[in-house]
């Protein structure tokens, strides 16, 4: 069997902050196939958000490795691009310009960089929004810009932290649905962390469901619903049998975290 | 003409008015000077050429002390927010003279630097400069999280963030720093001349007083009031075309 595009082996990540030390991840060890899309879901406090963040090389494991390609990835590079929840664009750049923002970044050549933003502006369906600004946009377009710029950087694996977290329902359904088409249109790697189970059932061809506290690998779940999926598939038996297996999967936790945050509330009220 | 303006009009039209008609009715030119008597008095001080000469001199006091803790209120909010150990040994200091009224200092720089503009400027440059030095730390120093992730994902060195994610995110507050700073310094041009000075629009306003010219008096304070509203407009124009995302909210 060929090797993995991207796989971590024993990664795991302490944070430390003076007397309090929180284990986030312990011990995950995944292998992604090129043009794989895989999704991750867990109770909030899982560490998924972590996970992204060690693979991108924005920080440090504590302990083990990524690899991509066959090789080591210890900080931010070429071949990874990451699409950051909402608000992560650039207030004071137009669209095009926040674009542009990787390969100028990068020091590359602005005119072809230009040129190839457009192109992705397209394929992410905004055209003539070059010279608008951030706080012009909608909120579903303004994520289209967010994954516009990731496409941008030329990257082979697309990390997602809950790109539609901030949307309202019927435009998460749309940009689920315009993602897959643009995943399929540019063959990228994409690991999609999200809370939603349907997204994930829907977007995936593997879930990887993750324990909280310290965040592991608990079950991976391979999806095999047919592709193109429209979204009609949501409302298919199979799908809700995949929605189902990985809510029992992850329920309790899902109960005790909405109980920590009630009564972590309840202490902030006192 | 936006519906703004003609309130606006409306607005000072009808308190000139109502300024005219008391001072009328009150009938004593020392108590109130009408409005008319007013513009009767700026002619005369204009057409004497003293007025212009008062206004110079205001004018090179604050645009002296100003361009100054502009200048210097940046770029030490620079230096101050780039490193932790610096502002541990400033903070005390600026946190106290921002507090301390330093117009109560004015004798003391008169004392220094004598009755002439060097002492108005030293007072202008230390009431404008702590909001716009304070102000500039603070921009620098609270960029959103997200998007200096968004800028090392993409393998920013330090310095590019510098450039091209903090400086911009913190322009606006710099900028917010100018237009407080701009009022204090109008403060404390007027307020430094009345501690003793041989000319300037709050030498003018002094010697009016002392002299009973009510309306003399009142010309120093409308071009002073003119000056103030000229140039906190002139900054929260330059915040808005610069920074368009922070006033979205604000619009009708």
């Amino acid at each position: 069997m060929a090797m993995p595009k991207l796989s971590t082996s024993n990664l795991g990540k302490v944070f430390r902050k003076g007397d309090l030390v929180t284990e986030a991840l312990r011990d995950v060890s995944i292998g992604v196939n090129a043009g794989e899309f895989v999704g991750v879901v867990g109770a909030s406090g899982c560490g998924k958000t972590t996970l992204l963040r060690l693979i991108d090389g924005l920080i440090e494991p504590t302990t083990g490795t990524v690899t991509v390609d066959g090789q080591r990835i210890d900080k931010p590079g070429d071949k990874i691009a990451f699409v950051f929840q909402q608000d992560s664009l650039l207030p004071w750049r137009n669209v095009l310009d926040n674009t542009v923002f990787g390969p100028e970044i990068k020091g590359r050549e602005m005119a072809a960089a230009r040129g190839v933003a457009r192109e992705f502006l397209h394929l992410v369906g905004l055209r003539g929004f070059d010279r608008h600004y951030p706080h012009e946009l909608s909120g579903g377009m303004r994520q289209r810009v967010n994954l516009a710029r990731a496409l941008t950087v030329g990257a082979d694996i697309l990390l997602m932290d809950e790109p539609f977290a901030a949307l309202d329902a019927q435009t998460r359904e749309i940009m689920q649905a315009e993602l897959l088409r643009i995943w399929r249109e540019t063959g990228k790697t994409v690991i999609l962390v999200t809370h939603q189970i349907d997204e994930a059932v829907y977007l995936s061809d593997r879930v990887l469901i993750f324990t909280v506290r310290p965040g592991r690998l608990k079950e991976e779940l391979a999806i095999d619903l047919p592709r193109p999926r429209d979204l009609a598939i949501k409302r298919t038996a199979e799908f809700v049998r995949y929605a189902d297996r990985i809510w029992r999967a992850i329920e309790q936790e899902v109960r005790d975290s909405i109980g920590r945050e009630a009564s972590a509330f309840a202490d902030a009220e006192e | 003409m936006s519906p703004n303006v003609l309130r606006w009009s409306a607005s000072l039209f009808v308190a000139a008015a109502l300024w005219e008609l008391c001072a009328r009715a009150i009938d004593n030119m020392l108590f109130l000077a009408p409005l008319t008597a007013v513009v009767l008095r700026f002619g005369e001080l204009w057409a004497s050429g003293e007025l212009q000469t008062h206004i110079w001199v205001s004018l090179i006091e604050f645009a002296g002390g100003f361009l100054l803790s502009a200048v210097v209120g940046i770029l030490f909010g620079v230096v101050m927010a780039a490193s932790i150990s610096v502002r541990g040994l400033f903070d005390p200091w600026v946190s106290m003279l921002y507090a301390t009224p330093v117009i109560a200092l004015g004798p003391l720089f008169i004392l220094w630097l004598g009755i002439g503009v060097p002492s108005k400027i030293a007072i202008v440059f230390l009431t404008a400069v702590f909001p716009i030095l304070i102000n500039t730390v603070t921009g620098l120093t609270t960029t959103d999280r997200n998007l200096l992730d968004v800028a090392r994902s993409l393998g920013a060195t330090p310095a590019q963030i510098y450039r091209k994610v903090r400086l911009p995110a913190a322009l606006p507050f710099i900028i917010a720093g100018l237009r407080l700073g701009v009022a204090r310094a109008l403060v404390g041009v007027v307020v430094a001349e009345l501690f003793g000075a041989r000319a300037g629009l709050g030498f003018l306003i002094l010697s009016a007083a002392q002299s009973f010219d009510t309306a003399g008096l009142f010309v120093g304070v409308l071009i002073l009031a003119v000056a103030g509203v000229v140039s906190v407009e002139a900054l929260k124009w330059l915040e808005t075309r610069l920074a368009p995302w922070r006033f979205q909210d604000e619009e009708p």
